[in-house]
């Protein structure tokens, strides 16, 4: 490994395509904190959303529209457990971090029920194509940048665009304006006649949705495959990203990029590095993780009601 | 916006209603009398429900992949208490769920989340292998000990950084610890791949730790003496925090920090106290795996137990005491569904989904019936 490696083109690349499931995940899971709802279930409802992408285009293998079905069936398997999360804690105002845990265990026990109930007890785990990296025309022969930047999969470019209607929702629109209000001061945004619940129940399905598309990515982008270690923790980074980023659309993307190098770096080094053992380098993203959270929790602001039940009745 | 408050913001709802409505000693929360009777009656027709909720869903999935639920469910039931030796598998899992839980519980009693269980499990498991391999040849009334000690304080090395994280810094342990099991699982990954590694086996192994650093046996089948070391703990722990006066100063904090602080307990001693001993308590666990089960430092050594034990934390209401039953059940249903494995091919993380069931509904349940009995109990305690 010399320093003319880390800026290699194709560790670049890499981190491009490993940081597109972080940077969905986290807008995901900024949807809903930026509603006041805190999901500690990030990390399984990736997982299940890498399953049920997998089983279907395992089963559809090379027919047409599957693709856009994995897409479909990896948001709607994350939308039903945000559905029991946004019941119990947005209706049932039951605590989140216990709830969430919950559906952690839940989700991580269900994808593997699906992918056995769909692929059965095999010896070698099957794999699906992952889709190809296509050119743009013209920009991919520019050297350097055109293998970082434009030899990507359509979706990839998707997922990095994400960004834009996000931040635009949120930050630019009356609707986002509820949303970040019902996550900073329930009680005033009720007496204003806004539909807390509501809100928060939308919140949390659309960003359920977003966090189990981001699952999707796995077997569609980067492995081919599925095993119940996956996702490996790349769940609960897009959780710490939403720190880094202050619960800022923009700032996610520029920790979903850094946390991705630093993973970039596991993968590429991992086959011809003598010099550092493997597991260091795949240690990296998470003492980076609590190297970050030192360093910007203090002066993060986060939602001031995230993971605080609202109850319009309650007297405080 | 404020700042995000790491005492108040992520702490769990309810611990301030909880400490107040079942009063200063209330470990597992009653009321004297017939008040106590009835609400004795309330919990279980909870958790009661709550398992027939669970084995419902669970026949439903069974189903789905096509097994008999009856049939699966009495091959859980005679896998994991049908004999003498599947009694002692069955205490064997337990052991580690119950130090976990009750490491679990035992912060959040002062208002702390402890996810880092399975990093503090692995802590303490490589500090075990670690002894046993230097201490190597010598008595075991030396080396066991010692091997056991080394664990401990290897889950508490763990749990350390978050506990001087939280209390310098104020970063919130629920993220830290988290985090920890990655890193502690990727150094137990590099020891037995690396400098440990058992050349014969290929795998994410170490070699074997010598026959002085095993745990005695109990029972036939396997059986190990953990569970002996656990339960003595755990109701040192659940004594400590009832009637010791630093007991009740730590629960203190968890029910209201402010007027704990005002009372002149140490904010920062308690979060230190809370996370460390957890770790330490933890720790134990992978030590007992280690000396008692594999005899080795593994990969997947308790797989996902860390978050299993905050759900029993909290299906034993944060009590260590009750962890003991919880962590019996959750025992049964992973010993059941491992031989389920073996003759369905039922995937081993299933039995994640019946758990989580589990608790989903008993939270369901009680939130429920927080909200109809809301009335008649008169919020008291608001």
């Amino acid at each position: 490994m010399t320093p003319t490696d880390l800026v290699d083109a194709n560790l670049l690349r890499t981190m491009i395509v490993v940081a597109t499931p972080l940077l969905v995940a986290a807008l995901g899971e900024l949807v809903l904190e930026r509603a006041g709802i805190l999901n500690l279930a990030i990390e399984g409802m990736v997982t299940l959303g890498a399953a049920a992408a997998f089983v279907v285009l395992f089963a559809m293998a090379g027919l047409t529209g599957g693709v856009a079905l994995s897409l479909l069936s990896a948001a709607t398997a994350a939308t039903v457990v945000g559905l029991v999360l946004a019941y119990l804690c947005v209706g049932l105002r039951a605590n989140q971090i216990t709830v969430g845990l919950g559906l952690l265990i839940f989700s991580l026990g269900a994808a593997s029920l699906l992918y056995r109930a769909v692929v059965g007890v095999t010896t070698s785990p099957p794999r699906v194509p992952t889709l190809t990296p296509e050119a743009v025309p013209g920009l991919a022969e520019i050297p350097y940048l055109g293998t970082v930047l434009f030899r990507h999969n359509l979706f990839v470019y998707a997922a990095l665009l994400l960004v834009v209607p996000v931040w635009w929702l949120l930050f630019r629109t009356p609707l986002g304006l509820r949303i970040r209000a019902t996550g900073e001061n329930p009680k005033s945004a009720d007496s204003l006649g806004l539909p807390v619940q509501r809100i928060r129940y939308g919140a949390v399905l659309a960003g359920s949705a977003l966090i189990g598309l981001a699952g999707a990515f796995f077997p569609l982008v980067l492995t081919g495959g599925w095993s119940e270690s996956t996702v490996g923790g790349r769940g609960w980074l897009a959780l710490m990203l939403v720190i880094f980023g202050r619960w800022r659309p923009w700032q996610v993307v520029a920790g979903a990029l850094l946390f991705a190098y630093v993973d970039a770096v596991g993968f590429v080094f991992a086959a011809t590095s003598r010099l550092i053992p493997v597991q260091f380098l795949q240690m990296l993203p998470y003492v980076l993780a609590i190297a970050v959270l030192v360093q910007v929790y203090q002066r993060a602001q986060a939602p001031a009601a995230l993971a605080k039940p609202y109850d319009r009745e309650a007297r405080y | 916006m404020t700042e995000l408050d790491a005492s108040g913001a992520l702490t769990p709802r309810g611990d301030a209603d909880v400490e107040a409505a079942s009063g200063p000693d209330g470990a597992l929360g009653a009321p004297p009398g017939a008040a106590r009777r009835q609400t004795v009656w309330a919990d279980v027709r909870i958790y009661l429900g709550a398992v027939v909720v669970a084995l419902v869903v669970n026949a439903v999935l069974l189903l789905a992949i096509g097994a008999d639920p009856l049939v699966a469910y009495r091959q859980i039931l005679s896998s994991s208490l049908g004999s003498v030796a599947a009694l002692a598998q069955t205490l064997n899992r337990m052991t580690p769920l119950l130090l976990g839980s009750a490491a679990v519980a035992f912060a959040m009693r002062a208002g702390y989340v402890n996810l880092g269980v399975d990093g503090q499990i692995y802590g303490g498991a490589i500090l075990a292998t670690g002894t046993a391999f230097a201490l190597y040849g010598l008595p075991a009334a030396v080396v066991l000990p010692a091997v056991l000690v080394a664990a401990i304080l290897g889950g508490g090395t763990v749990a350390l950084l978050p506990a001087v994280l939280r209390a310098r810094r104020g970063v919130n342990e629920l993220f830290t610890t988290v985090m920890l099991n990655f890193v502690a699982f990727y150094a137990a990954d590099y020891l037995s791949t690396g400098p440990w590694t058992d050349p014969v086996a290929g795998e994410a192994i170490s070699v074997p730790i010598g026959a002085e650093a095993r745990l005695p046996g109990f029972l036939t089948g396997g059986g190990h003496i953990g569970i002996l070391l656990a339960l003595p703990l755990v109701v040192a722990m659940a004594w400590w925090l009832r009637r010791t006066r630093a007991g009740f100063e730590f629960r203190a904090v968890g029910g209201n920090p402010r007027a704990a602080q005002f009372g002149g307990v140490s904010l920062v001693a308690t979060g230190v106290v809370a996370l460390v001993v957890s770790g330490l308590v933890a720790g134990l666990a992978g030590g007992i795996e280690v000396t008692g089960v594999h005899r080795r430092l593994i990969l997947g050594l308790t797989p996902n137990f860390g978050y299993m034990a905050v759900l029993i934390a909290v299906l034993a209401r944060r009590s260590p005491l009750g962890a003991i039953p919880a962590a019996f059940g959750f025992a049964v249903l992973i010993v059941g569904s491992d031989s389920l494995q073996r003759s369905v091919g039922l995937p081993a993380s299933a039995v994640f989904l019946f758990q989580a069931v589990v608790v989903l509904a008993v939270l369901y349940f009680e939130v429920r019936r927080g909200g109809v009995l809301a009335a008649v109990r008169g919020r008291v305690g608001r």
